[in-house]
């Protein structure tokens, strides 16, 4: 069997596996979700500022609360089954087009931030690896510890002090600017300035962990013996670093940014909130208090589906960068 | 014989002429916060806060009222009423339109209350609960037949808390899932464009309004900031113009305030009226015996609460009414309100009603409940711990998220007590009886008398103060309905909160109407 087949073949393996798992998951939050006191309905009667007992008995019939959770649940199950992930009815929406729309938004986040942490992480931890106990290690690991140890709502507001307030480069908030409605490529580049400060704010949480984990990865990859060898063979520096010793480094990373991805969703919030941006994260913030189920439960589907397809992706980037590791 | 209100057209079309007359005002965007992301935008099924501040531009009222009470006809250009006050007429506007087109005429009118705010609106049936029918005998009347004079009635024609809405899109539907609640059509200055999911709700000039030279401006786009600080933020940026009902909160108001292009108003509330107060179980636990809800009425520091809490913001409650209820004479100041409070003369009531201190000092203990809106509310609850420790009353706080709070006191009445703040509207009727009557008692809706206090006595003076339509009589029965309230005190008011608007002065136009931040917006202007 050649390669390609071998990992054709083990994708669709993995994927098959995946089902049950997200069933499970689905299964499982379906009741630890209805363990919270209050539904949907007590939210919307209390913001209304005063409804009558029989109004929500009738939103609830309408809702389908009224029935017993195991019947709730099966209706939920044959619903998903058939790609429907149901009604809010706090929006008032199809949930599939309340994600729809705002996917687009976290994903546009969450794949700048990826790049920007992951990309200069690896590239921080190294320099610090290579350089190791000069002033650059230095500056770079205390850095990596500020960012590491500073909340991430306070970075976000103080980026909005300094360049939002004071400076004046990027707009404080939201996504993009409602006084102009821009089109076309006018509204490319007001999305993309809009994206500038939640992109760096998130980073530079995940930006810390890269850096100091790849520098740590690096200087344990330095102690092998394979790099002994090498240097044996007489290889200059240059390439046992680039060339062998940064390949082996990477693998640790790359498997937590596989699990990160799936923590990015829900670790957005803030940013999210912090900078208005519309996203999932803030949604299924919302939702939980607003006792919106079916929404929730949405958004923590696609966010399981995402981490079985992300780390799936990251197994297969292992057998690239190592090929002695082997899917089967 | 009918008496018309000339004085109404008076004020406005003075105030409608002067506006049209200046043609250079037009154009802009206005970008104002809007705070929480509302849940639905059918105000004709929710009072919800945040639907109040985006769809008055879009559906409008019969009238509207300015800052000092006085009626401004909007959908309808007069009213009159009968001698009895059980017929009122309403002569409605000509030539006014949906935003689809078609004509407005008596029929949408006798549609939207009957049909739709006696139905599905909160506050509806009570609003409009003498109204039996309406006749429509054309286009252009529609006569209100009521069971009982209802005085209070002509304070709840705002577009927030009567919006008329279209028949044409409504009619045989089910009203509670019609589709019109987020395609709203209406008569408004502004028309509804988009709600983003998340972003902002656009709203664009509306070019056929029935005012000409109205609306001035372009656009009006409700921006969504989910934090507090980005919010204060994007005010001093100027990306937004306009914060009202707080999403600026008062320690960074005051910081602005400071500023030459922002600045800070009270006025626009005038028709909300809302009230902080405790609410306590009447029926079970430690505050059954009203002698100790009147000492804790009388050792609390209103004042204290006032400046330290919200920065100055809000008026020492005096009764169980809003002083705003001064204009219509219906407010009388009572005993067991001191400002600043008086705990000698509190522990004096807890002696005297046996109350013994034990070793630690401690009379009783309870659990205070607070509303779960935001961080002023928790430093409410720790001020009254300790002010009640000092009386003897030993207190544990909870705080808990809006369904649960909601469910434990208006579905479970498992409280002691309870901090809330509830809105007085308008007039009595309409905000504070839901508090106090024995029909309030209604397990399982919010907002009413979760205290479960009941007196017969009080009952008929509230349904005498509703029904009656000579004014002294009117007084006095509210009179001896605070002066019950201020004895048995089933909940102890605080204070009249006092909301902010925080705008920045280049917006202009936007602050005449006493619906506030829940008004059209059709005379706002940029003056750049």
């Amino acid at each position: 069997m050649t390669r390609s087949t071998k990992i054709f073949k083990y994708v669709g393996k993995r994927l098959l596996q995946g089902i049950p798992i997200i069933l499970a998951i689905v299964i499982i939050n379906f009741f630890l979700l209805n363990l919270a006191e209050g539904d949907a309905v007590d939210v919307l009667a209390g913001e209304a500022g005063s409804a009558t007992p029989e109004y929500m008995e009738q939103l609830r019939k309408k809702f389908g609360l009224d029935q017993p959770l195991p019947v709730q649940l099966m209706v939920y199950l044959k619903n998903v089954l058939s790609l429907d992930l149901g009604y809010s009815f706090r929006h008032d929406m199809p949930v599939n087009e309340l994600i729809y729309d705002r996917f687009a938004a976290t994903g546009l986040l969450m794949a700048s931030t990826i790049i920007l942490a992951v990309g200069f992480g690896i590239l921080l931890g190294l320099l610090a690896a290579v350089r190791l106990n000069t002033w650059k290690d230095a500056v770079i690991t205390v850095f990596a510890l500020i960012t590491y140890a500073t909340p991430l709502f306070w970075v976000g507001l103080m980026m909005i002090v300094v360049f939002s307030l004071n400076l004046g480069w990027f707009p404080t908030s939201g996504m993009t600017n409602v006084a102009a409605f821009y089109e076309g490529w006018d509204y490319v580049v007001d999305v993309s300035r809009h994206l500038v400060l939640p992109t760096i704010t998130l980073s530079l949480f995940y930006l810390a962990l890269y850096t100091r984990m790849m520098r740590a990865s690096m200087l344990e990859q330095y102690g092998q013996d394979y790099v002994v060898t090498a240097r044996a063979k007489g290889l200059t520096e240059r390439r046992i670093t680039y060339v062998h010793v940064l390949r082996n480094a990477l693998l640790p990373v790359v498997t937590m940014a596989g699990v990160q991805v799936g923590a990015l969703i829900g670790g957005s919030v803030i940013v999210e909130s912090v900078f208005a941006w519309p996203g999932l994260g803030m949604l299924a913030f919302e939702s939980l208090f607003a006792r919106d189920l079916n929404l929730l439960l949405g958004i923590f589907l696609l966010s399981s589906m995402l981490v079985v397809v992300v780390n799936l992706i990251v197994d297969i980037i292992y057998c690239f960068l190592d090929p002695r590791i082997e899917v089967n | 014989m009918k008496k018309v209100l000339a004085s109404i057209l008076m004020a406005g079309s003075l105030l409608l002429g002067g506006a049209a007359a200046n043609a250079d005002k037009s154009g802009g965007t206005l970008s104002f916060l809007v705070q929480p992301e509302p849940p639905t935008l059918a105000s004709y099924i929710s009072t919800s806060g945040p639907i109040g501040l985006v769809m008055p531009k879009v559906y409008e009222g019969l009238f509207d009222y300015n800052n000092d009470g006085t009626m401004v006809p909007i959908l309808a250009e007069s009213y009159s009423a009968s001698a009895d006050g059980k017929t009122v007429t309403f002569n409605l506007r000509k030539g006014v339109k949906w935003h689809d087109g078609k004509p407005f005429t008596s029929a949408d009118v006798q549609f939207t209350v009957m049909d739709v705010l006696k139905k599905v609106h909160p506050r509806g049936p009570n609003s409009f609960r003498e109204v039996t029918s309406i006749d429509t005998p054309n286009d252009h009347t529609a006569i209100f037949n009521l069971k009982k004079p209802a005085p209070y009635m002509m304070r709840s024609f705002a577009a927030y808390e009567s919006p008329m809405v279209p028949k044409h899109l409504l009619e045989g539907k089910d009203i509670k899932s019609a589709p019109l609640a987020n395609n709203p059509v209406g008569t408004g200055p502004f028309k509804f464009v988009e709600w983003k999911k998340g972003q902002y709700i656009r709203l664009d000039k509306n070019k056929d309004y029935w005012q000409k030279g109205l609306p001035h401006l372009d656009r009006i786009v409700g921006r969504f900031i989910p934090d507090a600080s980005t919010r204060t933020a994007a005010m001093e940026n100027g990306e937004v113009l306009y914060a009202a009902y707080n999403a600026i909160p008062n320690i960074d108001a005051i910081r602005l305030k400071e500023r030459d292009d922002i600045d800070v108003t009270t006025e626009g509330y005038s028709m909300i009226n809302p009230m902080a107060l405790i609410e306590f179980n009447t029926k079970e636990g430690p505050f059954v015996d009203p002698a100790i809800r009147r000492a804790i009425s009388v050792a609390i520091d209103r004042r204290f609460m006032i400046d330290t809490i919200f920065f100055g913001y809000g008026k020492p409650a005096t009764s169980a009414l809003s002083s705003n209820f001064k204009a219509t004479n219906l407010h009388a100041e009572m005993p067991n309100y001191p400002e600043k409070g008086d705990k000698a003369a509190a522990n004096a009531i807890l002696d005297k009603a046996g109350y013994k201190r034990d070793g630690d000092g401690v009379r009783l203990k309870a659990v205070l409940d607070l509303i779960p809106y935001g961080e002023d509310w928790r430093r409410a609850g720790e001020y009254l711990k300790q002010a009640l420790g000092d009386i003897g009353i030993q207190l544990e706080l909870r705080y808990e998220d809006v369904p649960t709070w909601l469910k434990r006191v208006y579905h479970r009445y498992d409280f002691q007590m309870n901090v809330n703040y509830f809105y007085q509207l308008p007039d009595p009727v309409l905000g504070v009886h839901r508090h106090y009557g024995t029909d309030q008692i209604r397990k399982g809706t919010h907002f009413v008398n979760s205290s479960r206090y009941s007196n017969p006595k009080l009952d008929a003076l509230l349904d005498s103060g509703a029904g009656e339509p000579d004014a002294a009589k009117r007084t006095a029965a509210y009179k001896e309905i605070q002066q019950i309230l201020a004895d048995d005190m089933p909940v102890v008011n605080l204070f009249e909160l006092e909301f902010l608007v925080v705008y920045n002065t280049k917006l202009k136009g936007a602050y005449g109407s006493a619906m506030g931040a829940y008004g059209s917006f059709r005379e706002a202007y940029l003056d750049d």
